[in-house]
């Protein structure tokens, strides 16, 4: 028996799972009006914002070797993606535009009540739990983005797909979008190492498996939260 | 800073009294009071490398709670700590701090393997609720030790530079080859800045300069505690 073989399956698994969740299937069944999606996007600059906070507070609570993992993560997050030139939230930004919004749509932007309840038991997750389950949480949400593992693809690369298919914007034209169908499955595949290096005892397991069922569970709460949202756009 | 805006000039002399305050308590006065023999240095310097560990896991949780502008400060910041300048040939400071412990026949070994001090962990333990506290707060708890060890703020000498005199004194070690106290000579007078750049542009209002005030304050009584138990740690020993 291989300790993290066997838990890299099982986590595979659960991401694979989450796109036959009532919630992800509500969400991507949602048919897409320009309205909505500019209402996805920038949903999604703020979702990429609460990203930020828990790796945070994950580089925090982690020991130096994976501080310093963190850190490189961040670079492309907060600071500059070379694919792009800039960081994703500018990226994010940038990307309205092709749907016609400003900065200030996103700057002024509010997160609707069931998105803030997820946001808050994201924080809680990544701020109190041991770091192997406060970084599984936010590794899970990338390895679920990560199109090499996600049977039809990750997320991004679905949302891209609907935005295209539906509203007839090329999926190269929604730049965060393209740029996370890449990005994510290289932050997962980097983050995903240093199970190799620190999953030692069955212990260990269970508190990487805490930390992704939990945060599974509140990424299927704020799925079916957009989907609740964007149904009642017209 | 030459203006008061919104009565930020009074915040920083408060803050910068602070530091300076620092040196006359009895914790800071018994621990540069003694005489450094070689293992009370070694066992400084080892300690002192959990002390920095203990920083970036602080800054680590101030980052995660700050707006997107500062977090982007704050990861620059930890780039000199956590991972150095390679492209001027500088390492991270842990590595640093492992590298100084040489001069005092210190092996990297000796830093895996001697333990954390009791009462350290504990101030470090403390130093993690308040990094976990409203963000003002947090990053002023952070950047106060930074300031405490400015060498343009704090009269007679940094901490950092305290230190580096003492071992030049009591051991014959040169500053220059006390490579990790030399660049935190340097660097924290850079890093001392930090707070009130985020300040002018976030604690406008008299309540964020109150959490400011008080973040600084809790972490600098943590941080006479510390250096209480590492005074009493070092006298035990001979």
């Amino acid at each position: 028996m291989n300790l993290v073989k066997d838990l890299c399956a099982e986590l595979d698994r659960m991401v694979n799972d989450q796109f036959d969740s009532i919630e992800f299937k509500a969400f991507l069944g949602v048919p897409l009006t320009l309205e909505r999606g500019r209402f996805y996007v920038i949903q999604n600059a703020l979702y990429t914002s609460n990203r930020r906070d828990c790796w945070g507070y994950v580089q925090g609570g982690a020991p130096l070797e994976v501080k310093r993992v963190v850190w490189e993560h961040e670079s492309d997050e907060l600071i500059n993606d070379p694919r792009v030139g800039m960081d994703h939230y500018n990226l994010t930004v940038k990307q309205g535009e092709v749907i016609g919004l400003k900065r200030e749509d996103f700057d002024n932007a509010q997160v609707p009540a069931m998105a803030q309840a997820c946001f808050h038991a994201w924080h809680h997750i990544a701020m109190r739990g041991h770091w192997l389950t406060s970084y599984a949480a936010s590794h899970m949400l990338e390895r679920r983005n990560n199109g090499k593992i996600v049977k039809g693809g990750g997320m991004s690369f679905r949302v891209g797909k609907k935005f295209e298919n539906e509203l007839g914007i090329n999926l190269k034209r929604m730049i965060s979008l393209d740029v996370h169908v890449v990005a994510d499955t290289e932050h997962s595949e980097n983050i995903s190492e240093m199970f190799e290096k620190y999953v030692k005892t069955p212990q260990d397991c269970e508190r990487v498996l805490e930390g992704a069922r939990e945060s599974m569970a509140i990424d299927r709460a704020y799925r079916g939260a957009l989907g609740f949202y964007m149904e009642r756009i017209n | 800073m030459a203006a008061d805006v919104n009565g930020l000039d009074k915040v920083w002399q408060e803050l910068v009294r602070l530091c300076n305050e620092q040196f006359e308590s009895q914790p800071f006065k018994r621990l540069l009071g003694m005489k450094f023999t070689k293992p009370r240095a070694q066992q400084y310097s080892i300690q002192m490398a959990y002390y920095v560990q203990n920083r970036r896991d602080c800054w680590g949780y101030v980052q995660g709670s700050a707006p997107l502008p500062v977090k982007q400060i704050i990861w620059r910041h930890e780039e000199d700590e956590l991972i150095g300048q390679k492209a001027q040939g500088k390492v991270d400071h842990i590595t640093l701090a492992v590298k100084e412990g040489e001069v005092f026949g210190l092996s990297a070994d000796a830093f895996e393997k001697t333990a954390r001090l009791e009462g350290g962990e504990v101030c470090f333990s403390a130093w993690i609720r308040l990094s976990q506290k409203s963000w003002l707060e947090a990053i002023a708890a952070s950047a106060i030790l930074e300031m405490r060890n400015s060498a343009e703020l704090i009269r007679g000498g940094s901490l950092s530079h305290r230190i580096g005199m003492i071992f030049e004194r009591d051991l014959g070690i040169p500053m220059k080859k006390q490579i990790n106290n030399a660049e935190h000579v340097v660097m924290d007078v850079e890093h001392a800045h930090l707070l009130m750049q985020v300040a002018k542009a976030y604690a406008t209002t008299a309540s964020a300069q109150e959490a400011i005030l008080s973040g600084a304050r809790e972490s600098l009584m943590i941080d006479r505690v510390y250096r209480g138990h590492l005074a009493e740690l070092m006298e035990s020993l001979d």
